[in-house]
């Protein structure tokens, strides 16, 4: 079991929602109109007997609007469950939005996941990667394994619109990443 | 769905806690529901928003992964206890078969409703297991002595017993984490591919070996036992019909089968069940070899996907026998309410798992949104299933869409309903292995049994239609 937990925060309408990464029994809430800033204590949650501190993530932050089940000293709450709403305005210092990672295409070649599922880059944990940056792919090369619905798919380079060799210039998802049907894999330069 | 209305009669629990998803925890609350208990779903965030826990209490334990939902034990435990639950059901697959939780759960003053800890613990460990079924009467698959250590001993016991050889998941279940090496230098990646398989599917990547029989027929065991001793069997299904491992169909009564073998191999089972202290539903699961001689392949402490086909058949006073509702009355201490001589085995079942999967391309998986789902109805017809229009298949799980069994009073009868049944069954939105079923219902080799696990009765299809089950089983 783990000694700290930290929230997962989302950003909706203007303020950041606070959910608990797991089930259990959450105490000692902050109080209505109380800061949080990033990182700070949010109370603790209580599984199977065990009291686990809980945090607030680093990237949120703000003047508590709505407390779960306020007033009770202890709630049964799960994954799902908005514990705090916030409202970054009058936080004092702004909190920066989560810049979404600029995936701006480059205008280059892209290999797509055929399907969704998770990937892995090697073939087994303690085997090399199918692919490096740098390498050249050819058409019915492994490119990485794809794990959907527990089966393991191996995903073979290849498909309308590719070249039959390419120089593989970035690999986008990182190892055990779920990816969906159509994400890049491989961003390819001419070989 | 409703909500059952009724308290449940005295000395069962009044709120369950369902550990598991999809087809499994909707057939779990069906039974929940008939005895007037409340079941409490708990869900993965995929799951959260389905139809068939819509209408019933809910916990969500996390993101759809299961590593982070269905296979936590403190996740499930602390959502039992805090949503007033004085029983856990764990379904089958995901962690019901791992003593730890069941001890996990115990030890949180909720009732673990499968075998004890203990029992799970013994016939989880492949060499304790064999050797407490040798002792009993029933006949071994040659192998190695419990898990192995490395790739190393892998080879070794392989030269010992002989290739080819099946490597097989420890914690396995479901065909998942198997993978067969015909030589020495097939092992290495036979064994790396089984423990990543294993590790993805059931959190441990320990995995042991058996000599393969080949041209065998997979047979097992329904056994049910409560705490005072007494076990009964429910008959044999026969699951000879299998791709990867992976059961298509499954039948009983289990046809060529001996006589004097399958009484022989029952009155084993029954000792053996009732020697090593188990209790609730399990299954013996065995190989019947070219010989006829069935051997102890393990011990599923769980119920099983096709426990259906023996529900279909088995009666007891007049009633028929619910396994889920017997395994909750023997957890809350009920002793069986029948014994073998009251059990009557009628007529014949089959049973056909319809995956979301493409035939024509590999069985490729395939996640996606049932823009139709249409199921059959009629005499002799069950549709167990958690799908319902408009339901998005996640990709996180395995693809089972429902379970489509039938009952006739013979075998062909049973046949020729699942024909039926299946020409009736319109699912739209996702690829389906309906149509695989129904060219395997419909070869010469299924419909005469003339078959083992050597390739799959009528199919591929030829492109006349006509079955290549001889090329197959040649």
């Amino acid at each position: 079991m783990s000694e700290s937990l930290v929230a997962r925060a989302e950003a909706k309408d203007g303020l950041f929602l606070l959910r608990p990464p797991t089930v259990g029994l959450w105490r000692e809430a902050p109080r209505k109109g109380s800061l949080v800033t990033p990182g700070a204590p949010i109370g603790a949650i209580e599984v199977l007997g065990q009291r686990i501190p809980l945090f607030a993530p680093h990237d949120a932050a703000g003047i508590v609007t709505e407390v779960f089940d306020e007033g009770r000293a202890r709630s049964p709450v799960d994954y799902a469950t908005v514990l705090l709403r916030l409202d970054p305005e009058g936080a004092g210092e702004a909190v920066a939005a989560t810049a979404a990672a600029g995936d701006a295409a480059e205008g280059g070649l892209v290999f797509a996941s055929p399907m969704s599922g998770r990937f892995y880059a090697k073939p087994s944990p303690d085997q090399p990667a199918f692919l490096k940056v740098g390498d050249v792919v050819e058409t019915g090369q492994a490119v990485c394994l794809l794990e959907v619905m527990k089966t393991f798919n191996r995903v073979t380079y290849g498909g309308p619109g590719l070249p039959a060799r390419a120089k593989v210039a970035a690999i986008v998802p990182a190892d055990g990443d779920d990816i969906d049907e159509g994400a890049p894999i491989l961003r390819l330069e001419e070989a | 769905m409703t909500e059952a209305s009724s308290s449940p009669p005295a000395g069962l629990f009044h709120r369950l806690f369902i550990a598991n998803r999809g087809e499994v925890a909707a057939r779990v609350a069906r039974a929940c529901s008939h005895l007037g208990i409340t079941p409490v779903f708990g869900v993965s965030e995929a799951d959260a928003d389905a139809a068939y826990c819509a209408d019933h209490e809910r916990v969500v334990l996390g993101p759809g992964r299961s590593a982070q939902s269905y296979l936590d034990p403190e996740r499930l435990v602390q959502a039992a206890v805090q949503t007033g639950c004085t029983a856990l059901h764990p379904g089958w697959g995901f962690l019901a078969e791992s003593p730890r939780f069941a001890a996990l759960t115990e030890a949180h003053g909720v009732t673990f409703l499968g075998p004890p800890a203990a029992a799970m613990l013994l016939m989880g460990k492949k060499t304790p297991a064999k050797r407490a079924m040798g002792k009993a009467g029933l006949t071994l698959i040659p192998g190695s002595e419990g898990v192995l250590a490395d790739v190393d001993e892998a080879r070794a016991v392989a030269e010992e017993v002989g290739y080819p050889v099946l490597l097989k998941a420890e914690s396995g279940g479901g065909g998942r984490g198997m993978r067969i090496a015909r030589s020495a230098d097939e092992i290495e990646r036979a064994f790396a591919e089984a423990s990543g398989e294993s590790l993805a599917a059931f959190g441990d990547d320990r995995l042991y070996l058996e000599k393969l029989v080949e041209r065998g027929r997979h047979v097992e065991i329904q056994l049910l036992a409560d705490k005072y001793g007494n076990v009964v069997h429910l008959g044999l299904r026969d699951c000879t019909v299998q791709r990867n491992h992976q059961k298509l169909i499954e039948e009983s009564p289990a046809p060529l089968l001996d006589d004097a073998e399958r009484e022989r191999t029952l009155a084993a089972a029954i000792e053996a069940t009732r020697a090593i202290g188990y209790v609730g539903a399990g299954t013996m699961e065995l190989l019947q070899d070219k010989d006829g001689t069935l051997r102890f392949m393990e011990m599923n402490t769980r119920l099983q996907v096709e426990h259906t086909v023996s529900e279909m058949r088995a009666k007891a006073h007049g009633q028929p026998i619910d396994l889920v509702e017997q395994q909750i009355r023997v957890g809350a201490g009920q002793p069986l309410a029948f014994t073998q001589d009251d059990i009557v085995l009628e007529g014949a079942a089959i049973e056909c798992r319809i995956n979301a999967e493409d035939p024509s391309d590999d069985f490729r998986p395939a996640p996606g949104k049932l823009t139709k789902f249409e199921l059959p109805e009629g005499e002799g017809v069950r549709v167990d299933t958690h799908a319902a229009p408009d339901y998005v298949v996640p990709p996180f799980y395995d693809s089972l869409l429902c379970k489509v069994i039938t009952w006739g009073k013979d075998r062909d009868e049973a046949i020729e309903r699942m024909i039926g049944a299946l020409e009736g069954l319109t699912i739209e939105g996702v690829p389906t292995t309906a149509s695989m079923h129904l060219a395997i219902l419909r070869s010469e080799a299924f419909r005469t049994s003339a078959y083992d696990t050597g390739g799959i009765p009528g199919w591929p299809a030829d492109a006349d239609g006509t079955a290549d089950a001889a090329k197959e089983n040649g």
